[in-house]
């Protein structure tokens, strides 16, 4: 018992000398050749490749120096905030969103930051998802899509021959397989909190609703968005899911998927890479655009993850700020990363480059429609977090009107 | 004269007692301070601190309406946890009083799940859970007690029940052994007494055991209320308070207002809260026990 307190003690000792500073210097003195990188931890690959490239970088330029720093992203933004806090904020930061550091002019725009080969390599719209009040100050560094995976298998023994088009499809083919094949879910629906957000705006997108209305206004509880989870508890309470969606996280059901037990989800771009091959490498499926309620068009979800530069010092880090990221920013360097993660490209080059590639250039291919998540909304994090805790509950036991109010009474009360 | 000598008595306490005094100040104190400015301060989501803020952090928390579900659910989390680990623990306590072969093997194997961390214990009942591969499905199963798997803790009451239970079990073994402490002390003469007057083993559980007993149980209680009221780690892990608030307790929330909606001035208003509480329920329970003629 003891022993816990002063565990919690020193704990709390260690978060004061960290609030206000006494935690040691930061690293670079000052000289503006030395910069301090945080990036997030995809996989057990990361930090070997980013290490191999400050190598390179350091050779290349004698005399400037990269720390490099990789946390894991259950950790990072708690970490990035304590740095920020006690003004010790990176030079470079690789994070899955830029804009609250933006408006609190924090980062270098798009034309301080890069070279301008590198600024028109981008993709048009990851230009615009990096755009903060009409400046672009987050860099799009990597990217991921979903598309609609179905259990050949399970498909051919319901009697089905190809994956459902229209929402009409997907219930009556999840009722069909239900009827017909035993011991397997058929429609895989992750609504707990560790992506909640990103399932319900798949679906939602695909029925002309989302977070935001034409004009940018918050529109969490529009009709349409209501429709939209109606209908998936609709499908929870007839069994076509696994059980208790609101409680299941994605990586719980892409293992199901993985092992057979689930027909059809939506997927991501690495099912193969981190889910499939390593358990069950023979296993039958195809991967189809995303289902939407008409049917006619289908839209997919885009997710982003950016590198952002840090005003330090009236710009004294500037020119290594930007020597660094254009390196970052090379074609192979760029592709190699891709390829070693299983992401998807964000400039025109690595996209020329991974191109070749049967099963990315489907994603690929979809990337130009991609819809994304309001990240440049400063109101976003907030969002995402009432969105996360509560999306569930609609196909539980609350009204999903009710649970959209909610969200979008959050997302008023966080917008200036 | 006198008071002069009084004088360079207290400094030389002070000598004595400094070091304790300042640890107390650094490690107690300061982080108490540090939380309550933070709770009245307006800081960005980016971490940057942009103003005073006043009691606004605490309007904020006020105008959530999922607080007094969770401050009832803490209620029961906490008093539930107690009671039952207590009312377990006697028992448990006077077991081991007992001597009988084997004894020391019993007393080592009690003291385990307070050895393992707690973290471990509540992820292996997360996993024996587990609606799909969970053990305790499977054996429900087998014994034909249930048809189909149940998913324990996708239902909030279900849910609550299971990680209570955790929660009593990893806090039996000290407060059994606080009992037995206590059952130790109780001198034999006592006992003796009591069996000449003809008192019957009921009787002498209640009048005499159990009174004797109430400084053991007090500490042990207490102890308790705090450890579970700040308990994080078991609700954490097992169903990280969700689906939505419905297993959430104001340790938890707090955890989830700076992590989930990344607002760290709400989150500082609900520690202060958390706080204040704590510090409420152990007065109100010293009261209702009357601890200073126990104690005087």
């Amino acid at each position: 018992m003891k022993r816990r307190l002063i565990g919690i003690a020193a704990a709390g000792l260690t978060m004061v000398m960290a609030l206000s500073g006494c935690g040691g210097g930061g690293s670079g003195g000052g000289d503006g050749k030395t910069i301090k990188f945080i990036a997030a931890k995809y996989s057990e690959k990361t930090q070997p490749y980013w290490q191999n490239l400050i190598k390179e970088f350091e050779a290349e330029n004698p005399g400037y120096q990269v720390n490099l720093e990789v946390v894991d992203w259950e950790q990072i933004d708690q970490k990035v905030k304590t740095l920020v806090q006690t003004r010790q904020e990176p030079d470079i930061l690789n994070l899955n969103k830029f804009s609250d550091f933006a408006r609190d002019g924090m980062l270098y725009s798009v034309d301080e930051a890069v070279s301008p080969q590198v600024k028109n390599d981008f993709l048009a719209n990851f230009v615009e998802v990096g755009k903060y009040r009409g400046t672009q100050y987050g860099l799009p560094f990597i990217s991921s899509a979903r598309l609609f995976f179905y259990n050949k298998e399970i498909f051919a023994k319901a009697g089905l021959s190809a994956p459902p088009e229209s929402w009409d499809e997907v219930k009556r083919y999840a009722q069909q397989i239900k009827a017909k094949v035993a011991g397997v879910y058929p429609l895989g629906l992750p609504l707990g909190a560790e992506e909640s957000q990103a399932e319900f705006f798949m679906w939602a997108m695909n029925n002309g609703g989302g977070w935001v209305d034409a004009s940018g206004e918050w529109a969490v509880n529009s009709p349409r968005n209501v429709e939209t989870l109606t209908f998936l508890r609709d499908l929870t309470k007839s069994g076509l899911t696994q059980p208790n969606p609101e409680t299941t996280n994605r990586k719980d059901v892409f293992n199901l998927f993985a092992q057979g037990k689930i027909g059809m989800l939506n997927g991501a771009v690495f099912m193969p890479t981190s889910f499939i091959n390593p358990v069950n490498p023979n296993l039958r499926y195809g991967v189809a655009p995303l289902p939407s309620k008409d049917g006619a068009t289908h839209n997919t979800l885009g997710v982003v993850d950016f590198l952002m530069a840090f005003k330090k010092d009236d710009g004294a880090n500037k020119e290594a700020v930007s020597k660094f990221l254009d390196f970052c920013y090379a074609k192979e360097n760029v592709a190699k990363f891709l390829e070693d993660e299983g992401f998807l490209p964000v400039t025109r080059s690595a996209g020329e480059a991974l191109n070749s590639d049967a099963y990315l250039k489907q994603f690929i291919d979809q990337l130009p429609n991609a819809k994304f998540a309001p990240t440049d909304d400063p109101a976003w994090q907030a969002v995402d977090g009432a969105a996360k805790q509560r999306l569930g509950t609609a196909v539980a036991n609350t009204d999903p009107k009710a649970v959209l109010d909610q969200i979008q009474q959050t997302a008023e009360q966080n917008s200036e | 004269m006198r008071k002069r000598g009084q004088r360079a008595g207290s400094a030389f306490v002070l000598l004595w007692i400094g070091p304790a005094l300042t640890l107390i100040l650094v490690v107690v104190v300061w982080p108490v301070i540090e939380m309550i400015r933070a709770s009245l301060l307006r800081i960005s989501r980016s971490g940057r601190t942009l103003g005073f803020e006043g009691l606004g952090n605490y309007l904020d928390l006020l105008a959530e309406r999922d607080l007094p579900e969770i401050l009832l659910r803490t209620l029961v989390w906490v008093v539930g946890v107690v009671v039952v680990t207590t009312v377990l623990s006697l028992g448990l306590g006077q077991l081991l009083n007992q001597r009988f072969p084997g004894r020391t093997a019993v007393r080592w194997a009690v003291i385990v799940p307070w050895a393992a961390s707690v973290l471990m214990t509540a992820l292996i009942w997360r996993w024996m859970l587990n609606n799909y591969f969970g053990l305790v499905n499977q054996v429900l199963m087998d014994l034909r007690v249930l048809e189909e798997p149940v998913n324990w803790l996708a239902h909030p009451n279900l849910a609550l029940l299971w990680m209570m239970w955790v929660a009593v079990f990893v806090s039996l073994p000290f407060t059994s052994f606080v009992i037995l402490a206590g059952l130790q002390a109780i001198p034999n003469e006592v006992y003796e007494a009591a069996r000449i007057d003809g008192a019957g083993p009921l009787k002498t559980y209640v009048m005499i055991t159990l009174p004797l007993l109430r400084p053991a149980l007090l500490v042990g209680s207490i102890i308790n209320v705090i450890n579970v009221f700040n308990s994080f780690p078991i609700i954490w892990v097992m169903t990280q308070g969700g689906p939505g608030h419905a297993t959430d307790t104001t340790t938890t929330f707090m955890y989830k207002l700076a992590v989930f909606d990344q607002d760290v001035g709400d989150s500082a208003a609900m520690a202060v809260v958390n706080f204040l509480l704590i510090i409420v329920m152990v007065l109100l329970y010293l009261r209702a026990l009357r601890w200073r003629e126990e104690v005087g």
